[in-house]
């Protein structure tokens, strides 16, 4: 199924928004998972754990949704197929990944919020802002990764990909043949 | 020379392009660190024993395992006081 001209542009329009702004809500997040780690003005701390946890319930998590439909939608609309390429594959992969891993996040960053809002952060919460960081640093090189693959498209076909081409190629010469 | 517009067709058809093989050994690294860490209690979601606070979902550091749900939990144990009881 081929989509057509201007529904393929429509669609690669929303997925570049969506997987671009999730890149930068992770970039945004991360920012504020340092500034909660490292400042000592309290109000800031308050301020960064309460920002998180709204940009990762009312951003991050509908913008890592997105691109789950949307990438499949229009690789499986266009000749590029959905599990043809390498590149394609694996940046499925890290899409499904980093949601997962987005969505076993949730709950400690509200833990975070919830306590930055009653009152000060403890020793004890110490363990959890350090992860906060790294988990968005891992993210955002999850993401990163991806976005480079969908610009360079590097070579590699999947033996499914081989195959397809192979009997696509075969019916072109058979076409051919007729002719 | 019918093979020059081929292109990728020279690459065999059971070869892993070594792009996928390293990010497949990157992957498989990350998440052996993912599973040790978790293993060793450092893992995703609940904070140490010992906090003044537990997230939900998370063993709750009373014994009645509901607290979880309260912003604060005591470690202390208290006598319980009653509410709403006026001395006569």
């Amino acid at each position: 199924m081929t989509m057509t001209r201007g529904l393929r542009k429509f669609v690669l329009t929303a997925h570049v928004t969506f997987t671009v702004g999730w890149l930068g809500a992770v970039a945004g997040f991360l920012a504020l998972a340092v500034a909660g780690l490292t400042s000592q003005d309290v109000q800031i701390v308050r301020a960064a754990y309460l920002a998180m946890e709204l940009t990762a319930r009312f951003v991050i998590v509908p913008l890592s949704l997105a691109p789950l439909l949307t990438g499949p939608v229009l690789s499986l609309g266009t000749p590029w197929g959905l599990f043809r390429h390498y590149w394609i594959l694996v940046k499925l992969l890290i899409t499904i990944l980093s949601t997962i891993f987005l969505q076993v996040h949730l709950q400690p960053i509200r833990y975070l919020s919830s306590v930055a809002a009653e009152a000060s952060l403890s020793s004890a919460d110490l363990r959890l802002q350090i992860q906060m960081v790294v988990a968005a640093s891992a993210g955002l090189l999850a993401l990163l990764v991806a976005t480079t693959l969908a610009v360079y498209k590097p070579r590699g076909m999947t033996p499914y990909g081989w195959r397809k081409q192979h009997e696509q190629r075969t019916e072109s010469l058979a076409e051919d043949a007729a002719i | 020379m019918s093979q020059t517009n081929l292109g990728p067709d020279r690459e065999s058809p059971t070869s892993t392009p070594r792009w996928v093989k390293v990010l497949g050994i990157v992957a498989i690294v990350l998440i052996l660190l993912f599973v040790i860490l978790h293993l060793t209690g450092n893992g995703i979601g609940c904070p140490p024993p010992g906090g003044l606070h537990t997230p939900p979902g998370c063993p709750a550091n009373t014994p009645s395992g509901d607290a979880g749900d309260t912003p604060f939990v005591t470690l202390v144990d208290t006598p319980p006081v009653e509410h709403g009881v006026q001395p006569t």
